[in-house]
């Protein structure tokens, strides 16, 4: 990491300033595991019912060209 | 007292102060919020396809996004390639001959008109796909970094955001050819990159061991993450656009809530030391897919904080991953040449 010089330092300040301001919420981990568990049904590598048709997967034992 | 240490001061000042606003607004733990959560099951996802052509390192790969090109993706190798797969076909749709061989990172544009690369070169090149006579060519050479690009994504076909060694990460705008804003305030090289899925914020990883969240019109650092004990060199948005999650030499993950500001967990096992290469979340969040430098990607439970899964096949470092837009199938990209998708 490089020392940083004068013209760097102000910039830092003003920035750490600009980010003290930030309104930071009260954001309780619960609204996340809420949207995780919401969308665990939708999600194709938890729910192997999406994959019953996986379009990566050969249907037949061979292709015809 | 110089005006040096005067400042020094003011920064610690703030730092304290910002340490003591993060506490105000400290809830219950994640730990606490899932401790009648179930583990999530065995993850097992199989290799479906191999994506054989390159002939060295692969370094970057990302997918496309637009429905006419989500099971598409373009991989860069420092063969001097960049590649556009029909991931279903293992089909190439492109192979596009780069000036540079010394490639660290690819862009799929969402429109699919265009890819970028970039690498020790200091440029991140545009090509345009879908030129009139159907040869992909140089539409752009976006040059002003003073080192290495480390990572490129598109906001349209007309801006793109670079991250890079020379610790600053720009937008640029793709038509005039020139840098719309600069974002410095990064100790260390800028090692990735992630656009907010509404395309209003980026953040960036560096290693200053820190990710900075940028608001990309005010030009502005909004909030700095710290926590990392080595290089960030991987970072990517939560599905929901609430959170980050990064990747670092020191062998972690992290996820840092955007909201209150802070880390919300660590994703850490006694028996990994390696660092971190890359990493993707699944398309609930539930799931992290990341990669090391051990050769395999570990698949974490993003709530519970435990490895429920592993992806081994790859004979070198997993140096880039990534999950499709419609969360259907994961691209990991090797040292060893090849891509694997895998669901």
């Amino acid at each position: 990491m490089d020392e940083m010089d004068l013209p760097q330092m102000k910039k830092e300040v003003e920035s750490l300033k600009y980010q003290l301001a930030f309104k930071r919420e009260k954001s309780s981990p619960r609204h996340m595991v809420k949207w995780i568990e919401d969308g665990v049904p939708e999600d194709p590598f938890l729910n192997p019912e999406l994959m019953k048709n996986n379009p990566w997967v050969e249907k037949g034992k061979c292709v015809l060209l | 007292m110089g005006e040096m240490e005067e400042l020094r001061k003011e920064a610690d000042n703030l730092k304290d102060q910002i340490t003591e606003a993060r506490k105000v607004v400290q809830d219950t733990t994640l730990q606490e919020a899932v401790a009648g959560t179930t583990l999530v099951g065995r993850v097992q996802l199989k290799t479906r396809k191999t994506l054989r052509g390159h002939l060295a390192k692969i370094y970057a790969m990302h997918w496309g996004t637009d429905t006419n090109c989500s099971k598409l993706c373009v991989s860069a190798s420092q063969d001097g390639k960049l590649i556009v797969w029909d991931t279903l076909t293992t089909n190439k749709v492109s192979a596009i001959p780069l000036k540079s061989s010394w490639v660290m990172t690819c862009a799929y544009a969402p429109s699919g008109n265009m890819v970028a690369c970039g690498g020790l070169d200091n440029m991140c090149s545009i090509y345009n796909l879908k030129g009139k006579d159907g040869n992909v060519k140089v539409m752009r050479e976006l040059a002003a970094h003073t080192g290495y690009l480390s990572c490129c994504r598109f906001l349209s076909d007309s801006e793109i955001i670079t991250s890079s060694g020379d610790c600053t990460c720009v937008l640029w705008d793709i038509e005039t050819g020139t840098e719309k804003t600069i974002f410095a305030g990064h100790l260390g090289d800028c090692m990735s990159l992630a656009v907010s899925p509404d395309f209003k914020m980026f953040i960036s990883g560096a290693c200053d061991f820190t990710a900075k969240l940028w608001d990309i019109r005010e030009a502005s650092c909004r909030q700095t993450f710290s926590g990392h004990e080595s290089d960030i060199n991987a970072i990517g948005f939560f599905p929901n656009g609430n959170a980050v999650i990064t990747g670092s030499d020191d062998a972690t993950c992290k996820l840092y809530d955007l909201r209150a500001d802070q880390e919300l967990i660590t994703y850490q096992d006694s028996g990994i030391m390696c660092g971190v290469t890359s990493l993707a979340p699944s398309l609930s969040g539930r799931l992290l897919l990341a990669g090391y430098d051990d050769f395999n990607v570990n698949i974490w439970d993003m709530l519970k904080a435990e490895r429920v899964g592993v992806l081994a096949g790859h004979d070198n470092r997993v140096s880039c991953i990534g999950v499709s837009s419609d969360g259907m199938a994961c691209c990991t990209g090797s040292w060893d040449s090849f891509l694997k998708i895998w669901n």
